[in-house]
């Protein structure tokens, strides 16, 4: 390998890159001229890494839900730690098997907060659940976040 | 899943037509920050874009998603290309790979069997439906809309 192709390699990360579109890891401004540049966000004063409320409640995260899993069942188990508002358990389009992911809306934080603290690690068909916050406040500030941020300023 | 690794997602589809340039985009930044635009010109509909904040417990899934579907190891060089009717984008970049595919619009199964590289775009074809659903869910549920 030449000097000049380790140059190149360097300036894109080292990235292995493949396909016709373009590359740039942003979106195409072009497409959103003027206002539409615009995002609308809730809570637009706040910040931090703490759980963000949704419109109408706080929304948690599942993962490594069993493939078999029935609705009825999640509603079963997480109904215990108050009134649950909206249950996504959504399928693989292709097997139309349970993709692994739930999301769950209660109405108050502490209900939310409730199933968090003890449904984290609980065995659920054979499986450990995961159960988190699904939105934050604000960015998570990682090494990931941080070196990208330098290459997009570069 | 390792968290650190660099992560960025981003998905397009539109076209150009009747009422004007209509698409839906998405894309997760390595922050977390999500984004959703929806811009339809029929009946003077505005766009509407959204942004929101997903912990690591969401992007950790998707990269999980992403990883079971094999689309880093895909190529789009035999996928039908971005026409008239219409155009997709997709691109991830993840670790040390960065793809960024193109291809016209998928009406049905159909037009992937007829393609030069069924096994490759039927990956595709599923993979964006599993990322839509996700997608949808998530400003859904945050924003309370009917993403579509």
């Amino acid at each position: 390998m030449s000097d000049r192709e380790m140059e190149d390699d360097d300036e894109h990360d080292r990235a292995n890159r493949r396909g016709r579109g373009q590359k740039d890891a942003a979106m195409d401004t072009e497409r959103y001229q003027g206002q539409g540049g615009v995002f609308d966000r809730l809570g637009d004063k706040e910040s931090g890494t703490g759980p963000a409320k949704s419109v109408e409640g706080y929304v948690i995260f599942i993962t490594n839900v069993h493939e078999e899993a029935a609705e009825e069942d999640i509603y079963d188990v997480f109904a215990e730690y108050g009134d649950i508002k909206n249950v996504h358990l959504n399928l693989d389009r292709r097997t139309g098997l349970v993709k692994g992911y739930c999301l769950i809306e209660y109405e108050g934080y502490k209900e939310a907060q409730q199933a968090i603290e003890k449904m984290n690690g609980a065995d659920f068909h054979g499986k450990n659940l995961a159960v988190s916050w699904a939105f934050s406040k604000g960015p998570v500030l990682g090494r990931a976040a941080t070196r990208r941020r330098t290459a997009a300023s570069r | 899943m390792d968290e650190r690794e660099e992560f960025y997602l981003r998905y397009y589809v539109g076209h150009n037509g009747e009422y004007g340039h209509e698409f839906l985009e998405f894309e997760f930044r390595p922050d977390g920050k999500m984004r959703y635009a929806n811009n339809s010109n029929y009946k003077k509909g505005r766009m509407i874009r959204k942004e929101v904040f997903v912990t690591p417990a969401v992007v950790g899934d998707l990269k999980r998603i992403i990883k079971e579907s094999d689309i880093m190891n895909l190529d789009d060089s035999n996928w039908p290309e971005p026409d008239r009717i219409g155009r997709q984008e997709l691109e991830i970049v993840m670790g040390e790979d960065h793809i960024s595919f193109t291809a016209s619009k998928i009406g049905k199964l159909q037009d992937v069997e007829n393609s030069e590289d069924p096994a490759g775009l039927r990956m595709f074809y599923y993979l964006v439906q599993d990322l839509k659903c996700l997608v949808f869910s998530v400003i859904g549920l945050h924003f309370k809309i009917k993403p579509i």
